[in-house]
Order: C-alpha cells, then sequence, then structure tokens
C-alpha cells in the first residue's frame, strides 16, 4: 500500500514539474468567455491560437490572458458550446460569447469509443452533464440520474452508499448480471459506487440496440459511459466543494402502540385458540409503550469536501482531485466514509503522438447494521421497554412474546460488531498516434485493483434471554477484484467534397477475476480493535474457506460514420465477441451488428425559407447486443462438496463430495434486438427542442434457471438454459424550452417522460408458468408469476372478495374447511367449489409503464434555482411485511385501526390473524399501487458579486442550500414504494431501507 | 528531421497495430479456455476409491437435512400422529396445524420438502450405485459402499412410499432429458425394489465397524429395516425371520431409557440405525441439523418447541412406566441433567427424546445441532418381533419379546408394568400396539403405524383423518404441474 502511494507522489511530482513552461512572443490578447444564453463567464474554456499547441484556458471567472501573433486567429472550445474561430487582427481584448450548443447543431456526444457531433447520431444516446450529478445530495453518482434521462428508470435504496437499480427501456433478462455496463474512461465496471460524482465531466447512456451494439457482449442491458474530468490548458484553477447536512427518514409508517398491540395481541391468540388465556391482562396499563423505530432512526449527518486543481500547457494538462464523504446511516450506528483521490494527466509527446493516464483510488469504511434491523424495528414489540428502570435491556421474553419477536433491537444495534473496510485503484494509460493524416491509432490498458474487507465480531455476552452469546466469534471475509482489459483502436476520418467518413476497427481482451477468502475465529477475546485477529482464537476451531471466478473475453469490432452533406446519415457496426462462459458447450463468439440511418430534413434546400422550424432530423436504427451475465461455465458440471455433505463417523467429520446437480448441453448467448425511430425538432430559434422515440426490443433465448421435477433430487431444484423471449416496447418524450428576458432573468424547463410495456414472448415451458417471488413473503409462498403473454414478475394469487363476517358464511362458502370469521374470502374463480391454486389470478405488474421527470433551472442576477420533480405510475408493489408473521409481531397503526375484530367491524382488512396460512396466501390485499411523485431536487444558490471576488482575492464563491427528496407523495401504506429486486421479484417490499430526505447547506470556491 | 522522428514513430505504430491484430487471434483459443474456479469438474470425479468413499460420505452427510429431519420430516411423519402436535405459539408456522388436522392439501410447502429431501438421497445414492462399480478400487470396499447406499436409498423410498404411495422410482441417475418426467410406480413394485435394496444391503454390510467408521450402515440395520418394511406390507413370515436374525446379533436393550437419548449415549448397543450429527467449529457448515433445535423447549436456550408430545401420549403410559417422564419434558420440572424449565410459556410439553442439555448448547450453530436422530432401536426390533410371533401364532415368542421391552421401561422398580401374559390373539396383538405407542413414542413411528395397524379412523377419525383418502399425503402440487400431467393426484386430493 505504501509503495503504491509513493509511486503516486512521484507521478504527481513529475506532472506538476511539467507545469512551469512558458512562452513570450507576439502581442498578449485579454479577454473574457461568457454564455450566449444566461451572459454568465464560462470558466475552463479552452483558447488555443490556431495551427500551434500553443493554448491556455479561461479562469473561474471566465477570463483569459494569451500570447497570440497580431494577425493570428484564436479558438475556443467547450464541451456543450460551438467551438469558435476569432481572428485576433491587432486587438489585445478580445470578449467572447459562446454559444450553448444545447441551442445548436455542433452539439457532440460522447458514444461508445469516440464522440459524434449530435447531428450525426442515428440511435439513442443521451448526455447528462457531470454538474448535474455531482450538484446533488446523492452520493452514488447513479442515484443521481434519477428522473434525468426518459426511458432510465433508476430505484434508490437508503443503504449509505449503495448502488442504485437501473433499468434502461424495460427489464431485458431475469438472471444472472442484469446491471448495465459502466464504461468509466475506456475501462468496463459493473457498478460505480467508487467514484466521485464531482469528478465525472460528462455521462452518456447508449439506449438502442445499434448504439450499444459496439459493446455487444455486455450491452444488453444498456451501457452508460462516463469520461472523467480531464486537466485543460491554463493557469492553475483550485476549487473547493464542500455541503454539510443530514438526512431524516420521511414518510415514517405509524405502527401500534403498546395498549393497541396488547389488544390486537390478545386477539389474535383468541382466534387462534378460543380458550386460550389472554397474554396482556389489562393492555391499557401498557400506556404507548416504545416506538422502536423512534428509537432505531436518527438525523444522520452527511458532509462532502472536495479539492481540484485542474490546469496545464498547451503540451500538458492535469487533473488532480482529493474527496471526502461521510454519510451516517438513518439507523443508529451505521455509517459510512469514502475518501477519493484521482491524477490524470495527458503529455502531447509529439507532434502526432499522445500519452496519458488517469489513475483513482478510493477507499470506503463502513460500520454496518445486521440486515435484519428494518425487521425487527418492525416487528419488535411495544410493550417491551429500551432499558429497564435499573439500566438492563427490556426483554421480550419476560413478556412472554414467543419466538417471532423475542428481541430488542437496540441489543442488536448494541451488540452487532461489523466493520467494512473497500480499497480500490483503477486506471488506465493510453497513447495515441495520429498518422497518414487521417489516421488515428489508439492503444490503452486499464483495471481495476479492489480489495473488500469484512470483519465481524461477536462478542460474549447475555443481554436479554433470547439475545445472548456464549461463545465469542470473529469473522473475517476478504474479497478481491482483479480486471484488466486491453484495447487497440485504429479510426480514419476524413472529409471529401459533401462526404464525410469516420472507419473505426478495433480489438479487446479483458480478464475478470475475483478471489475470497471467508474465515472465523472462536473465543477471540476484544480489548481493542488490536486483539481481532484469528491467530487470538482457540486452536482447532477456525474456519477458513475460499472460492472464486474468472472470465475472460476477446473481441474485434468496427464502425463506419457516413454522412452527405449532413443530410443524410448511415452507421454500421459489427462486434464479434467470444466469452469463456460459453467455452466448451455453448457459442464460444457471437456476432453484433447494427445499422442506423438519419435524414436531417432541416438542412434540406427546401427547408431553408421558412422560420419555425430551426432543426429536424428523423432516424431509425436496427441492431442486436448480448448478455454474457450468465454464471461461469454454465456448461460445466461440477462436483458439490461442502460442509452439509460432510459425514461424521464415531465423532469426526469425513469430506463428502457428490454431483447433485444437472447442467445444460449446450447453451446459446441470450440476445437483445432491438429497432428504434425517433424524432428530433428544435423550434422558435432553438429555444424549444422537442425529442421523441419509439423502440421495440426483443431478449432472444433468454438464459435463466426454470424449476424441475424435484424427483431428479438436484439441490437447487433448477435447470439453466435458453429458456423465453421477452418483449419491452416504449416510447419516449423530451421537450425542453429555455430562454431569457431582457431584465436577466433566465430559465429553462424541460420534461421527459418514457412508457414502457413489457411481455413474456414465449417460455420454453409453454404455457407452465415460472413461479418467484418467495423471499419475504410468508410460509415461502410464491408471489410472482412469469408466463407467456404477461409481464416478467407479475404479482399472482388470489383475489379477495372481502371478509367472511360469520360463521354462517364460512359454512356456506367454497372455504369452509378452512376459514374463519375474519378471514379473506377468495374469489373461485374456475367455479369448482373449492379455492385452491388454480383459483389464483394476476394481482399486479411491479414493472412501471410510466417514468417521468420534470427539470427546471432559474437565474436571475446572482440567484439560482433548480428543481427537479421525478416519479412512475401504473406501477404495483407487494406489501410483504403485514403478513409475514411467526407469533406477535407488530402490525402497523393502519392495519390495527382498520382491521376486522367481529361481524360489521370490516369489508377490507382482516382480522389479527393475518399471518395464517389462509390469509397470508398471496393475495390482492397486500398488492398496492406503487406510483409516487416526489420533489427529487430543489437547490437555491447565490454566487457572491465580481466586483466583490476582486476585494477578496478569489475567483468565485457560491453558497447554496438544498434539499433532496423533501416531499414524496404516493399512497403506498409502506415507507416507500421504490423496492427494487431481482427481476421475477420485484416489487415486494419485505422491510426495505426506508425512505429518507436530505437537507444541506454547501458552498463553492475557486482560488 | 523533425519529418523523419514522426515517420519513424509512425511505422512503429503500423507495426504495434499489425502485430497486435495479428497476435491475438493466434492466443485466442487458449485465452478464453478457463477452468470452473473453485470446483472440481464432474469429469475428473468417480475416478478413484478416494471419490468413492466421499461421494458415500455424502449420503450421510444429507440424512441431516432440514428435509429429512425437521419440518417436512415432522410434519408429514410425526405431527399427524395422536402422540404429538405442532406446538410452538400458537401463532408461529399455524400451517403445520393442517398436518394435525388433516386439512393440508397438495399446495403445503411441508409436502414438497419431504418430497424432495428424500429424491435428493435418491440421487446421491444413485450416483454411487452407478458410478462406483467401474471405479478400480479395494473390491470388498466397493461392495460395501454399493450396499451403504442402497441401505440409504430404501430407507429413503419407504419414507416415499409410506407417505404418499406410489411414487416415481428412479434407480439410476437419468441419462437424459428423456428420463426427468417418468410416472409413479405403482406401490407394489416400490415395495419390491426396496426389498431388493435391502437383500442386497444386508448381504454386503458388515455387522459392525470399527470405532473410526462407527455410525455407518451395519447388516443389522438393513435387516431391521427390512423387518419393518415386510411388516408395512404384513409379510409375518418374512418379519419373524428378519427380526430372529437382528436378534442374535448382538443388540440389546440399553439399560436406561432416559439416558439412551442423551449424546454421552449415541450409537449405544441398542441403536441400530442413527442419522450422525455433530457440531465441529472447524467444519464450515457441517453442524446442518435442525432436529433437536425445531423440538427445543421454547423460551428456553434449547429451540422453538415445535412438535410437541399431546395430552393423550401423557395419559397413555401405564402407572409407574418410567418411560413418560423421559420422552415428556413437563413445564415447571427440573431435567435428570438439572435444566429447569420455567413453569409459564406456550406449552405444557415438549419433546425429551431430542432434548440436549442447555449447557451443551452452543449460541453461534443451530441449537442441539449435535444430536443424532434415532431412526431404528433395538426395542423397536423386539416390538415388530412380538407382533410377528403373535400373528404366526407364536404366543409365547412373542410374549417374551414384548416383556423384555417391558422389564427395561420399569427402570428397576418393582411392581409396576406387569408382565403381558394375554395369549389370546387379539388382545396380545392389542398390547403390542399399545407398547409401541409408548415406546416409540415422538420418534416418528406411531402415525404411520396406526395407519398400518387399519386403525386410522378409530385412532384420528376425531381429528378429521376420512379412510380412503388419508392413508396417504397429496403429491405435491409444484411436482404434478412440473410433470405436465405425467403425475397423478393421489384420491381425495
Amino acid at each position: 500500500m505504501k509503495r503504491i502511494f509513493t509511486r503516486i507522489s512521484v507521478l504527481a511530482g513529475i506532472c506538476l514539474l511539467a507545469i512551469n513552461v512558458a512562452f513570450a512572443q507576439n502581442i498578449t490578447v485579454k479577454g473574457r468567455v461568457t454564455d450566449g444564453g444566461d451572459k454568465s463567464t464560462i470558466p475552463s474554456v479552452s483558447v488555443l491560437v490556431k495551427g500551434t499547441q500553443n493554448g491556455t484556458q479561461t479562469d473561474a471567472t471566465g477570463a483569459f490572458s494569451i500570447n497570440a501573433p497580431a494577425n493570428g486567429t484564436l479558438v475556443f472550445t467547450y464541451l456543450g458550446y460551438v467551438t469558435q474561430e476569432v481572428a485576433v487582427n491587432n486587438r489585445t481584448t478580445l470578449n467572447v460569447v459562446l454559444q450553448s450548443s444545447s441551442q445548436q447543431l455542433d452539439q457532440v456526444v460522447v458514444v461508445g469509443y469516440g464522440t459524434q457531433r449530435k447531428i450525426d447520431v442515428t440511435g439513442s444516446v443521451a448526455s447528462v452533464k457531470g454538474e448535474e450529478i455531482s450538484k446533488q445530495a446523492s452520493v452514488n453518482p447513479i442515484s443521481a440520474l434519477q428522473g434525468k434521462v426518459a426511458g432510465v428508470n433508476i430505484t434508490n435504496s437508503g443503504t449509505p452508499g449503495s448502488s442504485p437499480q437501473i433499468t434502461i427501456r424495460g427489464t431485458g433478462t431475469i438472471y444472472g448480471n442484469t446491471g448495465v455496463l459502466y464504461v468509466v474512461d475506456g475501462v468496463w465496471f459493473d457498478d460505480v459506487s467508487f467514484l466521485n460524482p464531482s469528478d465525472i465531466e460528462n455521462l452518456s447512456i447508449l439506449k438502442d440496440a445499434s448504439s450499444q451494439s459496439i459493446y455487444g457482449i455486455r450491452a444488453a442491458n444498456g451501457v452508460v459511459l462516463i469520461t472523467t474530468k480531464k486537466g485543460k490548458s491554463g493557469d492553475p484553477v483550485i476549487s473547493y466543494n464542500g455541503s454539510v447536512g443530514y438526512k431524516k427518514v420521511t414518510n415514517q409508517v405509524e405502527m401500534a402502540n403498546a395498549t393497541e398491540y396488547a389488544t390486537i395481541i390478545n386477539e389474535l391468540i383468541s382466534l387462534n385458540d378460543p380458550a386460550a388465556t389472554p397474554l396482556f391482562a389489562n393492555p391499557a396499563s401498557y400506556g404507548v409503550g416504545t416506538n422502536w423505530y423512534n428509537q432505531g432512526f436518527r438525523n444522520a449527518m452527511q458532509t462532502n469536501h472536495q479539492v481540484s486543481i485542474n490546469g496545464g500547457t498547451e503540451k500538458t494538462t492535469y487533473n488532480f482531485s482529493l474527496g471526502y464523504t461521510g454519510e451516517d446511516g438513518i439507523v443508529k450506528t451505521q455509517d459510512y466514509k469514502r475518501y477519493t483521490a484521482k491524477f490524470s494527466n495527458d503529455f502531447q509527446v509529439l507532434k502526432p503522438l499522445k500519452v496519458g493516464y488517469t489513475l483513482s483510488g478510493t477507499a470506503i469504511r463502513t460500520n454496518d447494521v445486521d440486515g435484519g434491523i428494518f425487521r425487527q424495528l418492525y416487528a419488535a414489540g411495544p410493550v417491551v421497554p429500551v432499558y429497564y428502570a435499573d439500566g438492563s435491556y427490556g426483554d421480550a421474553n419476560d413478556f412472554s412474546l414467543g419466538g417471532g419477536n423475542n428481541f430488542n433491537p437496540q441489543v442488536t444495534l448494541d451488540f452487532f460488531n461489523q466493520k467494512s473496510k473497500n480499497y480500490r485503484f483503477t486506471g488506465n494509460v493510453y497513447a495515441e498516434l495520429t498518422f497518414a493524416k487521417h489516421f488515428t491509432f489508439r492503444t490503452s490498458a486499464g483495471g481495476e485493483f479492489a480489495q473488500n474487507e469484512v470483519r465481524g465480531y461477536a462478542p460474549v455476552y447475555q443481554a436479554t434471554q433470547g439475545q445472548r452469546n456464549t461463545q465469542s466469534k470473529l469473522d473475517v471475509r476478504r474479497d478481491e477484484n482483479r480486471n484488466w482489459i486491453l484495447e487497440n483502436t485504429l479510426t480514419y476520418k476524413n472529409t471529401f467534397g459533401n462526404h464525410n467518413i469516420t472507419v473505426l476497427a478495433g480489438t479487446t481482451a479483458q480478464r475478470r477475476k475475483n478471489y475470497f477468502l471467508n474465515s472465523s475465529a472462536l473465543d477471540v477475546p476484544f480489548s481493542s480493535d488490536g486483539d481481532l485477529y484469528l491467530a487470538l482464537g482457540t486452536a482447532g476451531k477456525s474456519t477458513v474457506t475460499d472460492g472464486g471466478s474468472l472470465t475472460t473475453s476477446a473481441s474485434y469490432f468496427g464502425r463506419v460514420n457516413y454522412s452527405f452533406k449532413d443530410r443524410y446519415l448511415l452507421n454500421a457496426t459489427i462486434r464479434r465477441d467470444g466469452a469463456s462462459q460459453f467455452y466448451g458447450g455453448g457459442d464460444l463468439w457471437g456476432n453484433f451488428p447494427a445499422v442506423g440511418a438519419g435524414w436531417v430534413i432541416s438542412n434540406e434546400e427546401f427547408m431553408k425559407d421558412q422560420k419555425v422550424v430551426s432543426y429536424l432530423k428523423l432516424k431509425g436504427s436496427w441492431g442486436k447486443v448480448g448478455n454474457a451475465g450468465v454464471p461461469v461455465n454454465p456448461t460445466t458440471l461440477t462436483i458439490a462438496q461442502g460442509g452439509n455433505l460432510v459425514a461424521f463417523y464415531n465423532g469426526v467429520g469425513y469430506t463428502g463430495a457428490n454431483i447433485n446437480s444437472l447442467v445444460p448441453s449446450f447453451l446459446n448467448w441470450e440476445r437483445t434486438v432491438g429497432t428504434d425511430l425517433g424524432l428530433e425538432a428544435k423550434f422558435l430559434n432553438n429555444r424549444l427542442s422537442i425529442e421523441t422515440g419509439f423502440y421495440n426490443k426483443k431478449t432472444e433465448q433468454a438464459i435463466f434457471e426454470i424449476p424441475i421435477l424435484t424427483s431428479i433430487g438436484t439441490a437447487s431444484g433448477r435447470l439453466i438454459g435458453n429458456q423465453a423471449d421477452f418483449q419491452n416496447r416504449g416510447f419516449e418524450f423530451l421537450a425542453s424550452y429555455a430562454d431569457q428576458t431582457k431584465s436577466g432573468f433566465s430559465y429553462s424547463i424541460s420534461g421527459n417522460i418514457g412508457i414502457n410495456n413489457n411481455k413474456v414472448l414465449s417460455v420454453v415451458t409453454g404455457l407452465n408458468p415460472i413461479y418467484a417471488g418467495g423471499a419475504g413473503i410468508a410460509n415461502g409462498a410464491l408471489a410472482t408469476r412469469t408466463i407467456q403473454g404477461g409481464p416478467i414478475g407479475s404479482f399472482f394469487g388470489y383475489q379477495v372478495a372481502g371478509i367472511f363476517q360469520n360463521t354462517a358464511e364460512v359454512a356456506a362458502s367454497a372455504q369452509s374447511a378452512s376459514a374463519k370469521p375474519g378471514d379473506f374470502r377468495y374469489v373461485d374463480v374456475n367455479g369448482d367449489g373449492a379455492i385452491d391454486g388454480k383459483d389464483r389470478v394476476v394481482l399486479g405488474n411491479p414493472n412501471p409503464k410510466y417514468s417521468y421527470g420534470l427539470n427546471a433551472t432559474f437565474g436571475y442576477k446572482q440567484f439560482d434555482l433548480s428543481m427537479d420533480i421525478q416519479g412512475v405510475a401504473d406501477v404495483d408493489v407487494y406489501n410483504a411485511n403485514i403478513a409475514f408473521r411467526f407469533g406477535n409481531e407488530n402490525f402497523s397503526k393502519d392495519f390495527y385501526d382498520n382491521r376486522w375484530r367481529g361481524p360489521g367491524t370490516s369489508t377490507t382488512y382482516p382480522s389479527a390473524n393475518v399471518g395464517s396460512t389462509n390469509n397470508a396466501a398471496p393475495n390482492s390485499f397486500y398488492v398496492e399501487d406503487g406510483s409516487y411523485i416526489r420533489l427529487r431536487n430543489v437547490q437555491l444558490g447565490y454566487t457572491l458579486a465580481p466586483s466583490l471576488m476582486s476585494k477578496i482575492s478569489l475567483k468565485k464563491v457560491r453558497v447554496f442550500v438544498d434539499a433532496q427528496n423533501a416531499i414524496n407523495l404516493f399512497g403506498y401504506k409502506g415507507f416507500t414504494p421504490e423496492i427494487g429486486g431481482t427481476p421475477t421479484n420485484a416489487g415486494i417490499d419485505a422491510n426495505v431501507y426506508p425512505l429518507s430526505a436530505t437537507y444541506r447547506l454547501g458552498l463553492q470556491v475557486t482560488f | 528531421m523533425k519529418t523523419n522522428k514522426n515517420n519513424y514513430i509512425q511505422k512503429i505504430g503500423l507495426i504495434a497495430l499489425c502485430s497486435t491484430i495479428l497476435i491475438m487471434p493466434a492466443c485466442k483459443k487458449d485465452f478464453l479456455n478457463v477452468d470452473p474456479q473453485a470446483k472440481q469438474p464432474a469429469t475428473t470425479f468417480f475416478k478413484s476409491q478416494d471419490d468413492a468413499t466421499k461421494a458415500v460420505n455424502s449420503i450421510y452427510g444429507n440424512l441431516r437435512s432440514w428435509e429429512n429431519t425437521a419440518f417436512p420430516a415432522l410434519a408429514i411423519e410425526s405431527i399427524p400422529g395422536d402422540d404429538a402436535e405442532k406446538g410452538s405459539s400458537v401463532n408461529d408456522a399455524s400451517f403445520l396445524n393442517n398436518f394435525d388436522n388433516f386439512s393440508a392439501g397438495s399446495t403445503e410447502g411441508q409436502l414438497a420438502g419431504f418430497w424432495t429431501g428424500q429424491y435428493q438421497n435418491i440421487n446421491l445414492c444413485n450416483q454411487v450405485i452407478d458410478n462406483i462399480p467401474a471405479i478400480s478400487m479395494d473390491a470388498s470396499l466397493k461392495a460395501r459402499y454399493l450396499s451403504e447406499a442402497k441401505f440409504v436409498r430404501a430407507y429413503s423410498y419407504f419414507r416415499l412410499v409410506r407417505a404418499f404411495g406410489d411414487v416415481p422410482l428412479r434407480l439410476n441417475v437419468p441419462k437424459d432429458a428423456s428420463e426427468f418426467n417418468i410416472p409413479r410406480t405403482p406401490k407394489a413394485q416400490v415395495y419390491a425394489a426396496i426389498e431388493k435394496d435391502l437383500d442386497d444391503a444386508a448381504a454386503g454390510l458388515p455387522q459392525s465397524y470399527a470405532s473410526a467408521d462407527l455410525g455407518r450402515a451395519t447388516k443389522g440395520a438393513a435387516l431391521a429395516l427390512h423387518a419393518k418394511v415386510a411388516m408395512y406390507q404384513a409379510k409375518w413370515d418374512q418379519v419373524l425371520a428378519l427380526t430372529n436374525t437382528v436378534m442374535t446379533l448382538g443388540y440389546n436393550l440399553f439399560p436406561n431409557y432416559e439416558q439412551s437419548f442423551r449424546l454421552n449415549n449415541e450409537n449405544n448397543v441398542e441403536s441400530i440405525f442413527e442419522i450422525q450429527c455433530e457440531i465441529i467449529p472447524s467444519i464450515e457448515g457441517s453442524a446442518t441439523s435442525q432436529y433437536s433445535q425445531v423440538q427445543g423447549v421454547r423460551g428456553s436456550v434449547a429451540g422453538w418447541g415445535f412438535n410437541v408430545p399431546t395430552a393423550t401420549l401423557a395419559a397413555a403410559y401405564e402407572a409407574g412406566d418410567t418411560r413418560r417422564d423421559a420422552t415428556i419434558i413437563f413445564r415447571g420440572e427440573t431435567t435428570p441433567q438439572g435444566d429447569i424449565i420455567p413453569a409459564t410459556g406456550d406449552n405444557p410439553m415438549y419433546n425429551q427424546k431430542s432434548y440436549v442439555p442447555f449447557s451443551l448448547i452452543i449460541t453461534g450453530f443451530n441449537e442441539g445441532a449435535q444430536q443424532n436422530v434415532r431412526v431404528l432401536r433395538f426395542a423397536d426390533v423386539l416390538l415388530m418381533n412380538a407382533e410377528a410371533a403373535n400373528e404366526l401364532g407364536n404366543t409365547s415368542q412373542a410374549q417374551t419379546s414384548l416383556n423384555r421391552v417391558r422389564a427395561r421401561a420399569r427402570g428397576g422398580v418393582i411392581g409396576v408394568l406387569p408382565d403381558v401374559t394375554t395369549t389370546d390373539k387379539v388382545a396380545l396383538r392389542q398390547a403390542i400396539w399399545k407398547e409401541r405407542q409408548v415406546e416409540l413414542a415422538m420418534e416418528s413411528d406411531r402415525y404411520f403405524d396406526v395407519i398400518r395397524q387399519g386403525r386410522g379412523t378409530a385412532v384420528f377419525g376425531a381429528k378429521g383423518w376420512k379412510a380412503g383418502k388419508n392413508e396417504v399425503w397429496p403429491i405435491p402440487s409444484t411436482e404434478i404441474d412440473l410433470s405436465a400431467g405425467t403425475l397423478t393426484q393421489n384420491p381425495g386430493y
């Protein structure tokens, strides 16, 4: 570790030395660069003397100073703005106005292995500026995408620093890796929670198959390209961004209080056994008791600091940054700290040769909480005090609550001791050679080395009768990832006459290795962290197991972009991938082609004279992408060997191993074929822009496990294979309007909506459905069904017709054998006079049909205000918390207030016996509307006037206050309808991490 | 000069480019050939004696599984009897009541669990039986291993046929998908296959093992199980002959009934077959048995308190029978090992045969995971012997065997549990059945024993048992669905 840091500092030293190159000649030109829209100054604009490497960049106030020939030309470039060339003409002061390219046609977007002018793009690519991500309170950069891009659905979780679930244009796979591919500066990742959002320059989301297909093998779930900040020529710009704030639980579920709890538990006991004596003789005597949620939750601090230095000469540029993010969990004792460091350098070694690198390091340290804590806070009996008067823990046993909630959550918080440390180094080096005028050869090597350590310690303690430990145990898990990627690309770019052509050819090789070691020791003493070593445990009682995975892939790819007169566009891509997953018993190689075409109607002669439409483009594309996110070596039958198969003879253990699984003999690639049609238009002199698109995405030969006859005797009862075809069809619409008034008030409003329909086209099991969704459901019943013609993972169960009010009603019903008054009356769908599995129907769809966002910014003088509203609609969630019971778990206040408690008391809510087999079976009562709309972000900023700045010799000072998730509107009765889950288990709320709102105060200073 | 330098660089670039493109395909074939990590490919297994040993070990290991020893097994084989009921908190796992009141339909998860658990045993046995013969290894060891596998296969099929009647009979690992979906084989043929396996097993298994192999299936185990299988088919000649043989193999009743179920008396002289369980912290994940945990005294450190003795059982013992207090932990009592059972709590009684003294409970592991499950005891053999002798008219042998069991139950107290002296065949049969009820209580014998005796309606009728239906449980609906109609349901379900 020490050595790596030494190397980093040496490298940094070298880079710093390279900065002090000066140049002296000609005349000094000074000036300021401003935005043509809101007239604000633009920092970090690259200013270059045309035809030379002589350049600088503007400072935080948009000012620049450069030595240039008196008859020369200056080129002003900034991502997102139209590049402008200005002749010097002996002038020493040049004030330049750059037009935002969002209103122009030269806007450049990042695509796979390069950039393209937006006008040339024939697929569907959405671009989000890093600033839009980093300004939000989200610790994870992907969380911040929520509501920003049509067709991109983000499901956030409240765990500090955790990655959200991201779905691009619907669920297209149901097994293995369902996540998108992240490409960070050319290196492939499955997760980017290690990234500091402030280091991101740009995010590009490849939504359609034609733009994804250049990433063939891993692109089927979508691709997010992340470009981190690079150095820009010019004087060093030092920036500090900081914020401090807190998170608070919102929409907290109200639980029954102690009196109500005692009442309903007595009711439950008498429902199960009318002769039994009530558990609580006098419910009222318990008062309100303990509110366990209030006991477990807190207002959690969030702190952010980030320092960056950016600058360079015409030959060397650099960007360094250091960041710290600290976030406490809203559950007591949980916290998350992330330290990031990033270094990047680019060197123009020779005129045709450029080399550079990006290196970043992340350290994440967390204090974890028991995964079951939310369940415990929900279930714990409010009659149990946190502490007794003598200071000892309140004990559920003293109240005879039984096994279902025989715990005091405070004990769980106090005695759960687990720390995680995650260290990660990622980086890439490249060399780029330009030759023969039109050719660029680029070679790059990137990689990732990550180490994760989770250390848990259970001390010896006796807190309550049920919560105790007689033998201390230390668990250590270490995980390592060692991945590399090598890429070579050759680009040919030329313009002749009205023809523009770019040809790309490339090769890639990748290797991904994971290794983990799990170990434990008993009787480890604990007086300090220094004791927590396995070696201090009792001899002969420690365990070690390990495991790992290795995959490799090799690929060729190529692409041709052609345009004629900026009117007719043609793109074609092909990628050929080989993946070790499919070695020996599968299609080792897969081909992924794509084509796209576009017509820029507004550039046609006949459009020249009209004033209404400033830009109009029609585009269409088709492409094929693959999904190698399957288990490694899926066609290789392996031996099962584990503790469960160990035999004991005379008290001694002997290794057991055998074959207890099945594998398919052959496996094909799962692939997605997508068609995309789109229209882009701008009106009112580019102030109003509209983008709309239609897509049809078909997943073919989806790979997943289906249940097989258990009489075959395998351990899992499942067999992997190419089992189904799915379809996602949808429509996306984006409109934005930006303008400013003469008084200096500027604003922009944009709205997006994505509509998606998910459908299973065919399943290998024919009309036999695939059942899933058992996790968190009472009695392990399966709450979802995936069947031909319906969406993936539909909720499935009995339709509730009402509540049985009395024994006569029960006796007269199809449920006479099993039901009691107060139970659900189910619809006898097939009318056979019995309620059984055949009476189950589709109850809901966890795949949202509509997802939308509304983003607005306002600027007036020194003030700026931005606001994001976001939501989903036409979606269902399954509230599994209500019926998941083993005994005397607590109930929500809503359930308590509305429950059936005698004839005529309720026709919708069942009795307290909601956990019985009859009532807990998946049914329509538990399926609720999952739509929500929220004020995702609101931020108000104030930038100190430039006149003030010169007095305090700072370039820029901005202060802001903001709030994330401040207002959430939904009808769902749990904490949050934002549930997530794997595709066939999605939307099932089994005590999810509660929703929280974040409020911050921040400061941005540029020196 | 500068131009030259650029040309030079360009040439290097072109060479690098071409070589990269040329080299990559060349190394590709090996590059993509990645072996499974941390897993042994099956093609390299079943090659050596060591592999055979490990495969046989896995059969014994899997017998500890949840499906074999916990909820699924107790739901199907114990709770429906009149000796046991669900227990635990009224509100906990109330679905188990459906097995006590015979309302369980084909979707009850415990049915699928029990079915799966048995077929998992059978697969492991079939792997051994199919693959070991080709291994070049010690011939006598090979024969013994095959016999051990056949014993467990027979045991698993016996549990299946008793629970479900006709079941799919798999005596080999399916060669390909065409052998996956097979229909149910008639009960009689399943019994014939079980008997064939047990004949083979008895021929190939040793009478006893050196201590390092203690716990493996023995000849006595195969013969005793065979006797039980024969008894379920009322083949009394066979039962008598087999039990007579077992009685010559050196087994005896352990003097103290209560003590015979404690940890330090596992594999004692009375034991014929036990599922071997241990807690060995250095063997990760091996303390899998939840047999004792699910039945442990609720509200104590011992477990969840399911499958508890009924008042019917408590009342079934004759005055002075030491087995009553040895089988049932009563609330408020102090156990012989000194554990004080709290006077108040969910259930009045708990199973003492699965009981592990509190001081031996190790936190961090399933409570009582070291307790062996007693599958076949010599007392059972004696009672089978008595019943067979009586059915065949050999009254005095029947009395001798029966009274041997009763004698031990007196616990040295004189004047209680007098010898049974009746010579009336019917009365003696009743006495033997009664003795089975109390001697084998809480050992998952009673429920199917009563059905075998043809007394289902008489004994369980009040709980909802119906003749013509409840002799067997329903085939799990999930399995019928997956078979697309190849599997049929039992009548009445």
